[in-house]
């Protein structure tokens, strides 16, 4: 029985030394031991101006947070005078009890769990949206049979015990189904033995699972949730209200970087997933060139505004409410209007 | 080889080493395309074999350990269903079982909500190694929730075994692990329901051996899959849970592979090739674990398949060559062996074209064709020098014969009269003859006399046959003439007594044809007898041409007692006599057409006005344009005698 324990951290100081050791390859040795008192003082320097800043991802290292290793790979960080550290969340620890804790500063999540949070009274606000749309979907086989949403009605439909299920809960009470949700951990074995008739997946991480699993495409019917008036945007950054007043300048680089770091992961994907891949192996944490480029691939897609009306790392406002709504009449209960005002949860600060 | 190249390409000894060359070769590559297509299929059949019970070979390793282990937790659900077992003796009997099965890192029996007690969510008594130890705890808390996890929720679901995907298992056994879960059932109220679920977790470190321990020429090797395609074994120990061979393939765009994959995973066995982007064409078997579902692969490329078959080729290929010299050398030596004669026996016929039969042969101690060859030559040196010897012979001879034939052409020419003209003191008559014989001495004659000082006696004729027959019988007329003739007889007694003559003893019978004539050159009564012979022309007055009218009667020599008859005109002034033999008017040309009487009358017409001797011309060139080249059949005689007495008083 797998017990996980992924813990992994980057510090701008490996770059840093880096940097140093290619820099005194071109000085003569009698050169030595000033250059090493010289380049201390510099780098005491750097760390004395650089504001520290620590960010944590929703989930283990994957391609879905490409952009922010490359920003810290590339130096886009740095090079707003940003010392970042990026934090992962382990099965024990959720990126919001970090934030909630004070380990980060700035973490990623989903809007839904995001305004959740909120609404459960803690602190937080949205300073930013990353990705634009829902990645969220489900998934049958043909052979079961399913291939309208409304095949779904009776049947069990395998949805993740940690969270994300806001959405699939509101489509089938909007619709008035009756589907047995069937909780599972985090794999998709209980779907592809048939234990499930559909399974809750996302487009850029479990469908490629089920892909490089051996089911083919023409095998299986999908059910993007956008397509049904769900197209709720997904990974945005949270901090909390204080963290906002105190380091807004830095948070508003780190936003600037981080958007960088995406543009600059678009333009060299080979390079992005060979970092990406190389992040894993330190988090060991199982993957495959195929399944990141594909995430890559999709997660990028997810950032482009496409059809919507709104600029890149912008919340949109009809988003925002449609979110609202769904959690306000179905799940949510106990929490102050006033709180979930977009004014008050959505403080902007990408450019 | 460099005899060969020295050797003059249209040699003899090149021809026929080329052509064995080319043949032995042509043979070779024959043979090695059998030897190589059979030994091929030999191999690949071999090697077929050799994979598949490889691979069931591994099979059958791994299935001999896990099939035992999975009775473990199966004989247990039995005997927990039984209530063998009391509550609070679970660990205890856990710790047992996992301390004598070396197999199993670690057993678990996880209970169903509230079934072990009713106050209980979660109870899961968990025995593990760690180290020579074995440590007990108790599974299951919000934060573990093992309901939701695919070793208790897949068989719980299904309500089947299940072998859980491989694991890494980084907290205790640092290995990789695999759980094989079994469900079991329980006595509720008089019903049989799911009671929870009885793990083992067992180290897949000795699988992993086994599975390497698999190798096929230099780079083939097996791997093991999982049942969704993860690599649960791999030469490349990266690929292990991370890569599936699903992503493989997109990775390294080999759709091909997925299929694989897909048959892998569905449990179905083949053999099967695929193009790799490194290794080229690999071959793969596979088939599936009957225990815990995975698939077993092994690999195996082409080329290396083929790699000693190579090896063996290039060995062949160059043994071929080194006896493919071997044999070009001892052709060359055998063949020029065998063949110098043919050089030696060249020399010796030009010696003996120049004309020394005595040229020295080649010795030949064989006894071949060669030897043939020999005697052939010797048999035609022997036979050229007799034939030479003949041939001096006979050629000095016939020349001998030549030379009294042409002293015999003389003689004959000697005695007729050939001086022109003859009688330059009469002013009668003009005369002229020709006689060309087809052969050096003819059978033709003419001959003219004055038999006294008014008379002409003149006479043509032709012997049958030719040669010397025919001359000595033209002699014997021609004296017999000589001896007859007088002004006293008549010119058919005189043909008569000829013929009298001729005809005692001519046991030959050859006869002549003869024209005789006798002209009174004072007043030009002709008295003329033929025997046989072609009648005269007259040319009246130097203008009409025309044949005497006469008699033929039989040619001279045949009968000695015919009387011939004799006939007479008379001749006038200008008036010309032509006689000739058949030699003129049966002149042939090269298509065999006469020259016939017609021409002749036409010609004598032509020139009807011309002495002998121009008309005599004349008539030779028109025989001439007429035979135009083509050789003279017979001999060619012609006499002319033109009168001018009994001239009109003017």
């Amino acid at each position: 029985m797998r017990m996980k324990r992924n813990k992994t951290s980057l510090s701008i100081f490996d770059k840093i030394t880096k940097d140093h050791i290619l820099m005194g390859t071109l000085y003569q040795k009698k050169d030595k031991i000033i250059l090493i008192i010289f380049l201390f003082m510099i780098s005491f320097c750097v760390f004395a101006q650089n504001e520290k800043l620590t960010f944590s991802p929703q989930w283990l290292p994957q391609a879905q947070f490409a952009g922010y290793y490359v920003a810290m790979d590339q130096g886009f960080y740095k090079d707003e005078g940003l010392d970042v550290t990026i934090i992962h969340p382990s099965a024990s620890a959720s990126a919001f009890d970090y934030l909630k804790k004070g380990k980060a500063d700035v973490i990623s999540s989903f809007l839904m769990d995001g305004i959740k949070q909120r609404a459960k009274g803690v602190p937080l606000v949205n300073i930013g949206q990353l990705s634009q749309h829902s990645a969220l979907m489900m998934v049958t086989k043909k052979s079961s049979g399913i291939s309208q949403l409304k095949d779904l009605n009776h049947k069990r439909l395998g949805i993740w015990n940690s969270g994300f299920d806001d959405i699939p809960i509101a489509m089938m009470r909007e619709n008035n189904y009756q589907i047995e949700l069937v909780r599972v951990l985090n794999t998709i074995n209980l779907f592809l033995m048939d234990g499930v008739d559909a399974l809750t997946v996302m487009y850029y991480n479990e469908y490629d699972q089920i892909i490089n699993s051996g089911v083919n495409e023409d095998e299986l019917n999908k059910f993007f949730f956008s397509g049904y008036g769900f197209d709720i945007p997904e990974d945005g950054w949270y901090c909390l209200e204080s963290t906002y007043s105190e380091k807004k300048e830095a948070l508003q680089k780190f936003i600037k970087a981080t958007l960088k770091g995406w543009e600059y992961a678009a333009q060299h994907k080979d390079y992005t997933i060979h970092l990406v891949v190389s992040e894993m192996n330190k988090a060991h944490v199982a993957c495959n060139k195929a399944h990141q480029s594909w995430m890559l691939d999709r997660m990028l897609d997810l950032i482009e505004p496409g059809n919507k009306n709104v600029e890149k790392g912008h919340l949109l406002e009809q988003d925002y409410y449609r979110a609202v709504n769904i959690l306000k009449s179905r799940i949510l209960s106990d929490y102050k209007d006033s709180d979930l005002l977009l004014e008050n949860f959505y403080r902007p600060l990408a450019n | 080889m460099n005899n060969l190249l020295k050797m003059k390409k249209n040699s003899l000894s090149f021809k026929i080493i080329s052509r064995i060359l080319l043949a032995c070769i042509a043979l070779g590559l024959i043979i090695f395309s059998l030897y190589y297509y059979f030994t091929r299929s030999t191999i690949e059949e071999a090697t077929r074999k050799d994979a598949i019970s490889l691979a069931e070979n591994s099979i059958n390793k791994i299935e001999e350990i896990i099939k035992p282990a999975e009775l473990i937790p199966t004989n247990l659900a039995w005997i927990i269903e039984t209530g063998s077992i009391q509550k609070d003796s679970i660990l205890s009997f856990l710790t047992k079982l996992v301390k004598n099965n070396p197999a199993i890192y670690a057993s678990a029996i996880a209970f169903e909500p509230y079934s072990f007690s009713a106050g209980q969510k979660f109870y899961a008594p968990y025995a593990f190694r760690n180290g020579p130890r074995i440590e007990t705890t108790i599974l299951g808390s919000d934060e573990y929730n093992y309901f939701i996890m695919d070793w208790y929720q897949i068989p719980a679901t299904l309500k089947q075994p299940y072998w859980s995907e491989p694991y890494y298992d980084e907290g205790g056994a640092g290995a990789l692990l695999s759980t094989y879960s079994v469900p079991f059932y329980m006595n509720k109220n008089g019903q049989r329901v799911l009671g929870g679920i009885i793990t083992i977790d067992i180290s897949l470190t000795w699988l992993t051996e086994i599975v390497n321990s698999v190798k096929i020429f230099e780079t083939g090797y097996a791997f093991l899959i999982s049942r969704n395609g993860v690599f649960v074994t791999y030469p490349d120990s990266s690929f292990i849970m991370n890569e599936s061979v699903f992503s493989l393939a997109k990775e390294q765009n080999m759709p091909e592979l997925r299929e694989i994959g897909r048959s892998m995973i569905k449990g179905e066995s083949n053999l099967t090739s695929v193009n790799d982007p490194e290794k080229g064409k690999v071959w793969i078997y596979y088939a599936r674990l009957p225990s815990t579902k995975w698939s077993l692969g092994v690999v195996y490329p082409h080329n290396e398949m083929y790699a000693s078959l190579r090896k063996l080729n290039m060995l062949i290929l160059l043994l071929s060559l080194a006896g493919l010299g071997v044999l070009v050398f001892f052709t060359i030596g055998i063949i020029k062996r065998l063949l110098s004669p043919l050089t030696k026996f060249s020399k010796s016929a030009r010696v003996i074209a120049e004309g020394n039969f005595n040229a020295e042969l080649p010795r030949i101690k064989s006894n071949d064709e060669m030897k043939e060859l020999h005697d052939s030559f010797e048999f035609m040196q022997k036979e050229l020098a007799d034939y030479i010897t003949n041939l001096k012979e006979t050629t000095s001879a016939k020349e001998k014969i030549e030379s009294e034939l042409r002293i015999a052409k003389e003689i004959q020419m000697g005695m007729i009269p050939h001086i022109f003209p003859p009688f330059p003191t009469l002013k009668e008559i003009d005369l002229f003859a020709s006689l060309e014989s087809a052969k050096e001495v003819g059978g033709d004659l003419y001959d003219f006399f004055l038999v006294d000082k008014n008379h002409l006696c003149f006479a043509i004729g032709d012997v049958s046959g030719k040669g010397i027959p025919a001359s000595l019988f033209m002699a014997v007329t021609r004296t017999l003439l000589r001896s007859v003739a007088d002004n006293k007889k008549s010119t058919a007694e005189i043909v008569g007594s000829i013929s009298k003559t001729l005809a005692l003893n001519n046991e030959s019978n050859m006869f002549v044809t003869f024209f005789l004539g006798i002209l009174n050159i004072r007043t030009g009564e002709l008295k003329y007898c033929n025997a046989g012979h072609n009648p005269p022309v007259l040319i009246k007055n130097k203008r009409d041409a025309e044949y005497f009218k006469i008699t033929k009667a039989i040619p001279i020599g045949l009968f000695e007692d015919f009387t011939y008859t004799e006939e007479s005109m008379v001749v006038e002034f200008n008036d010309q006599i032509f006689l000739y033999t058949d030699g003129l008017t049966e002149a042939e040309d090269a298509n065999n057409n006469l020259f016939g009487n017609d021409r002749l009358l036409a010609v004598l017409h032509k020139n009807a006005e011309a002495n002998p001797k121009l008309l005599i011309d004349e008539t030779k060139k028109e025989v001439s344009r007429h035979v135009n080249g083509f050789a003279q059949s017979d001999d060619l005689t012609m006499m002319s005698i033109i009168y001018y007495g009994g001239k009109p008083e003017k």
